[in-house]
């Protein structure tokens, strides 16, 4: 059996999104990485990601059809998607450990080889004990992204085992960043088809027994999409990698276009678009039909792009998703004298050790990044009602809240709208455009 | 105690990515000898805690007791030295590091992660002039660092490699965090890492030698700081200064990226034979 799909893939500098249609215009997959070595890469890993998640959705769809499996739909893909990614997890650490290794047969080690050997077996033991809280049905992840749980895990064993005479922090740090890399650019293809199985039977025998009445059942709700083939009816490229990707130029969208049409999508009423994406700040004017009519872009500075947060969430060892919910915590916020963004983490660095509070400092900095904002607003025609916020940084609360209050008293009462999905509007136009096209070729 | 005595001195280099320690001993007769020198990358660690414990392998290493240090002096981002006597800025312990290291030094370019400085200095190592890089990290040490990771790369390998360009590519001078994505580019258009390394030196190097021109340095220039000890760098600084004509040489020394450290010591020193000679008189 085969199913017809649409993609639509944002190349962007911190991560890559793709979005999967079925033939009717409904969002089916999604998928997202944060490798950013190279974009053919990314957008191979994305695609599979986001095929992945189409797979679950289509699992999801034969559930909810069944009316005796619809009841305990919700929570048995919960369960389910998380042994997946736990498989999926345990794999990439073990690819990890043995790529360590290889680093640490060069020469530069030969006279402690054996030592540093023997602490990585060290720190990789006590990271796989650590792999089942990740996963556990309440867990709080600092990311979802491979390499963000595995360093965060990587350097405090590190700093747990490290010895300064035979194998210091120092190296275990180098050589975990030259390791990580190819671990990321490890294209899992066909990681539904290895981990399905495992994470299936892994599911079955940790649920309750009136789901586990339903065995056979949903053994072959799984079993019917693990070998279900997609055909891709069309596919549009959009983001800063677009014209680095092995597409034909037909194939290819602006990003400006692309985040007008997907908020346009989501939200019908859109007229201004403001996006923060890694690396480029846009505020884009549409009209009715979610075409652009004005913009302004920054792309030439990080301060005032999502990469400022993500400097500084680096710079704390914090993950992107802890630094708004910190932020909100602020009881006085502190005003940031640096622009430049790796000075503005130096700055952060200095009035830590000051001992001033984090959150306060982080307020600072979430209102620094929205004050940059609203100039670009500003100059491409200011904001009109209704506002879309989207990119990375619509997800960060405390940004929302700095944008809320600035918006409020530069122009006065509007409707601001963010969607929890935000972070695909350039992935979802760029499918739009796809199935626009895919609909001509037919017409035609 | 006899202002006489030979004095032993620490000094403690507190940069934004490392901190650099260095003992020193200064004579009676004025002969001054290096005893330690020690560097440890903070990493995000607690800094207070990376200090003391910087301090303590240095001791070990030169086999003498804290005690016995009669100076302790601090420089860079210094205030987190709780155990220090006194704190000497930056660009002058650099200028007494460099002329220390590489007598006959007319002017000073000390290299950090986050600012670069061009000093001119006398024989006395006094700072006659100078000029830093403005509020933005374009091309700084820390961007260099945030590429290698990118790349894989470990920092001591950046230099080597960067050796063996054969076409450098040519980078814009654009934000420092920003420049990350145009690598990524590079990368994926197929351009080795030599080229690439090699197209950031040479782009770091056209800063330089603006400021170095700026305080009109000429003779031999001494590179200090965090980046002295990168070959990569140094030899693009004298492709540059080659292309423009420039009367200078440039130089380093194995242990310029401790010139700050070895500087605080050794005016630390200074300043306490001049305090014990002061009590000495009241007495």
């Amino acid at each position: 059996m085969s199913v017809e799909i649409l993609l639509g893939i944002d190349l962007g500098s911190t991560t890559t999104k793709a979005i999967a249609l079925d033939r009717t215009g409904r969002i089916i997959g999604r998928g997202i990485t944060n490798t950013r070595s190279n974009y053919e890469v990314a957008s191979q890993i994305v695609r599979e990601e986001a095929l992945v998640q189409s797979r679950f959705e289509l699992v999801r769809h034969a559930m909810a059809a069944d009316p005796e499996l619809a009841r305990i739909e919700k929570m048995f893909i919960g369960s389910l998607v998380r042994n997946f990614r736990q498989q999926q997890h345990i794999e990439q650490l073990a690819c990890l450990e043995s790529v360590l290794h290889r680093c640490a047969d060069v020469p530069r080690y030969a006279s402690n080889r054996e030592a540093v050997k023997e602490i990585l077996d060290h720190i990789f033991q006590a990271m796989r004990s650590r792999v089942p809280g990740h996963f556990s049905e309440l867990a709080v992840r600092k990311s979802d992204f491979f390499r963000d749980l595995a360093a965060a895990d990587y350097m405090q064993c590190a700093e747990q085992f490290s010895n300064p005479k035979l194998a210091s922090f120092d190296v275990l740090c180098g050589l975990f960043d030259a390791a990580i890399l190819e671990v990321e650019n490890a294209a899992g293809d066909g990681a539904f088809e290895r981990h399905a199985g495992p994470a299936l039977e892994q599911t079955l025998m940790s649920v309750a027994a009136d789901v586990r009445a339903h065995e056979t059942r949903l053994r072959s709700a799984v079993e019917s999409v693990r070998s279900l083939e997609f055909r891709v009816m069309g596919m549009v490229g959009t983001g800063y990698g677009r014209q680095r990707l092995p597409f034909p130029k037909e194939q290819i969208r602006s990003e400006i276009l692309c985040h007008g049409l997907g908020a346009h999508a989501m939200f019908a009423g859109t007229r201004t678009v403001l996006d923060i994406g890694g690396q480029d700040t846009k505020a884009i004017q549409v009209d009715g039909t979610g075409i652009v009519t004005s913009f302004q872009m920054n792309d030439r500075c990080a301060a005032g792009c999502g990469r400022y947060l993500g400097y500084i969430a680096d710079e704390m060892n914090l993950g992107l998703h802890e630094l708004g919910k910190l932020a909100l915590e602020s009881t006085c916020s502190v005003k940031i004298n640096s622009t430049c963004t790796v000075f503005a983490g130096a700055e952060l660095r200095d009035r830590l050790s000051l001992g001033q509070k984090r959150p306060d400092i982080l307020a600072g900095l979430h209102r620094a990044i929205m004050l940059r904002a609203m100039s670009l607003l500003a100059r491409s025609g200011g904001i009109s009602d209704e506002f879309t916020f989207t990119g990375g940084v619509a997800r960060n609360p405390a940004a929302v809240s700095a944008l809320r209050s600035l918006v409020e008293q530069n122009y006065g009462a509007r409707k601001l709208n963010i969607s929890p999905e935000s972070i695909y509007t350039g992935a979802l136009g760029a499918a739009l455009f796809a199935q626009r096209s895919a609909d001509e070729r037919n017409v035609a | 105690m006899n202002a006489g005595e030979s004095i032993l001195a620490a000094g403690i280099d507190v940069g934004s990515s490392a901190v650099k320690f260095a003992l020193a001993q200064a004579a009676a007769d004025g002969t001054e000898n290096v005893l330690a020198l020690h560097n440890e990358r903070i990493r995000r660690r607690d800094l207070r805690k990376v200090i003391r414990e910087g301090y303590e392998v240095s001791l070990e290493a030169a086999g003498v007791r804290q005690n016995d240090i009669a100076y302790t002096a601090s420089t860079g981002e210094g205030e987190l030295v709780d155990f220090r006597r006194g704190h000497f800025y930056g660009m002058t312990t650099h200028a007494r590091g460099a002329v220390f290291l590489l007598p006959g030094t007319g002017a000073v370019i000390d290299i950090g992660a986050l600012h670069a400085r061009a000093m001119r200095v006398d024989e006395r190592s006094r700072v006659m002039s100078y000029r830093m890089t403005s509020q933005c990290a374009s091309g700084s040490g820390q961007f260099l660092e945030n590429v290698a990771r990118y790349l894989g790369i470990m920092l001591e390998d950046v230099g080597p490699l960067s050796c063996e360009a054969k076409n450098p590519e040519s980078v814009s001078s654009i934000c420092a965090v920003l420049a990350e994505t145009d690598v990524i580019n590079m990368v994926s258009r197929g351009i080795s890492r030599s080229d690439i390394l090699k197209g950031i030196h040479l782009s770091m190097a056209g800063r330089y030698t603006k400021l170095l021109r700026a305080i009109d340095a000429c003779g031999d220039v001494a590179i200090t700081g965090g980046l002295a000890a990168d070959i990569g760098l140094f030899r693009a600084l004298e492709e540059k200064i080659a292309e423009e004509k420039l009367a200078m040489r440039v130089r380093t020394h194995p242990d310029s990226i401790y010139a700050g450290a070895i500087g605080a010591a050794l005016w630390g020193a200074y300043r306490h034979r001049i305090l014990a000679r002061r009590t000495e008189v009241v007495a």
